[in-house]
């Protein structure tokens, strides 16, 4: 019976022992907390040279008008993303997780960011299409639509793969995308890439620090 | 074809997909269920009490329910509060269950043996049997432990084996004779069930409250389209809360009607005589 006791002691304190470790050893996102408090404020996305901050290109957006991305998102921090409605997996997990933190931050915040999608599967996203997609995460995001050779050219001059189209036996179309939503900073002289496997968390803390003031470059690592 | 449910980076669709572990465990442990009840059968002396048989049956079936397709592959990779519902049958009711449906001779067997007998006796300790449970509980709902292991057959596995092993010990001294505990009486049991509520709910108020996703794996799996990720996180809560507390408050209640017809003979109905389940104390 005193050993069941000793035991049953032993096995709460060694789990209690490793959930706090677990706790403090590293945040969330499995970033040790060590190097939070030597870089409090750098980001969880990727900074990309400079050039091609800008991001000058002009599109249609789903009402049909045409949409200048860098004059019409100056000013905001934008998130621009190349991808297609049918798309099973990364598209609506990024769309989704991109919606429900913009919802929950304050919205001082979040109306300072601006979520542009552009399709790369222009032969079946109409723009309807496009609009009732987008609408199911959240009605102020941007939809893009525009020649297939022009929203290829923008993907490489942004250094992002171009869409890939592969048909299959049944004539559908299979499309490789670039999974990163590209980050622009407000004044339009930064920006970063967020992969896929970004989580809430990572967008919730980063976002405010895009929108209030873009936090130093990480310090190369040595 | 996969041995084990595990997270799959594809989108979810209703095609069949067994899994040939799971079907391995089940055939094996009816296999063992039906070798002992021949044993039984041919000794005149084992006592077996078969009468409760299909509850061992049910607690297959749902076990296998749990652990196959489609419940166990939207657990393994889709959806958090699948994921739950999956925790609920195979750490609580299967093991429940199972030791409701074992033939009393199985017990009989194990108070031959005097090694295992200790083990069990320590493992069973209320106090160590409540430990293990919740240990297990608190890391293998852990976001770190669910995301790392979930992504792979083996990891998957584990966490499975984790919570049945860790029901089987937990239900051990509440429903099973052997060994015996007579310091352990109906309303020491049905505190104990009840402080397997607490841990438990603190859990499910995380997951019920939580701003953001805990666990990674649901966040980023491909939509079901069913839910957000934040909506199948307060419904794998729920499940944690509601469905949990009604399991351990249907067992407690049994014990307490048990316990009160005990003391009150004048206000007990004619009805059969007590089986092997709860008799202890």
């Amino acid at each position: 019976m005193r050993r069941a006791v000793r035991g049953a002691l032993a096995l709460v304190v060694a789990v209690g022992a490793w959930g706090c470790g677990a706790g403090s050893a590293e945040t969330e996102d499995g970033r040790s907390e060590r190097q939070s408090r030597a870089a409090p404020s750098a980001l969880t996305g990727t900074e990309m040279p400079a050039a091609g901050a800008a991001a000058d290109f002009i599109l249609t957006d789903t009402h049909g008008r045409s949409y200048d991305f860098l004059q019409e998102t100056r000013g905001s921090v934008a998130m621009l993303f190349f991808g297609f409605t049918n798309c099973p997996d990364v598209c609506p997990v990024h769309m989704a997780n991109l919606a429900a933190v913009l919802d929950q931050l304050p919205s001082r915040i979040s109306r300072q960011v601006t979520v542009v999608f552009v399709t790369v599967d222009p032969q079946r996203d109409s723009p309807a299409r496009v609009r009732e997609w987008l609408d199911k995460f959240d009605r102020d995001f941007v939809g893009l639509i525009g020649d297939p050779e022009r929203v290829r050219a923008i993907q490489l001059d942004l250094g992002l793969p171009p869409a890939v189209v592969q048909r299959d036996d049944a004539g559908d179309p299979n499309i490789g995308h670039a999974a990163h939503v590209m980050v622009f900073s407000r004044e339009r002289d930064r920006r970063w890439v967020y992969p896929f496997g970004t989580r809430q968390s990572d967008w919730a803390r980063d976002i405010p620090l895009l929108v209030e003031a873009a936090p130093p470059a990480r310090p190369e690592e040595s | 074809m996969r041995w084990w449910c595990s997270a799959q980076s594809i989108a979810w669709d209703w095609t069949w997909r067994p899994y040939v572990g799971v079907w391995i465990l089940i055939v094996l442990m009816a296999a063992g269920y039906l070798l002992l009840s021949r044993a039984d059968r041919t000794d005149p002396d084992s006592g077996a009490n078969h009468g409760r048989g299909w509850l061992f049956w049910l607690a297959l079936f749902l076990l296998w329910a749990a652990l196959d397709w489609p419940l166990g592959a939207l657990g393994g990779g889709y959806l958090a509060s699948a994921h739950m519902l999956h925790f609920l049958l195979v750490g609580l009711v299967a093991p429940l269950l199972l030791e409701l449906g074992l033939p009393t001779s199985a017990f009989a067997r194990l108070a031959r043996r005097p090694i295992l007998l200790r083990v069990l006796r320590f493992l069973t300790n209320p106090l160590m049997a409540l430990a293990i449970f919740n240990a297990v509980l608190v890391i293998t709902h852990h976001p770190r432990v669910v995301d790392g292991w979930m992504a792979t057959q083996l990891g998957s596995f584990g966490i499975d084996a984790l919570w049945f092993t860790a029901g089987v010990v937990f239900w051990w001294p509440v429903v099973c004779p052997v060994p015996a505990r007579p310091r352990f009486p109906d309303l020491a049991r049905m505190g104990y069930l009840f402080g397997n509520t607490i841990i438990a709910g603190f859990l499910a108020l995380i997951l019920v409250f939580a701003d953001l996703p805990v666990y990674g794996i649901y966040e980023l799996a491909p939509p079901t389209g069913w839910l957000s990720s934040r909506e199948d996180q307060q419904i794998a809560g729920m499940l944690m809360k509601v469905g949990g507390a009604l399991i351990l408050w249907t067992v407690m209640s049994v014990i307490f009607f048990r316990w009160y017809r005990r003391e009150n003979p004048e206000s007990q109905v004619a009805g059969p005589p007590p089986s092997h389940a709860g008799v202890q104390g």
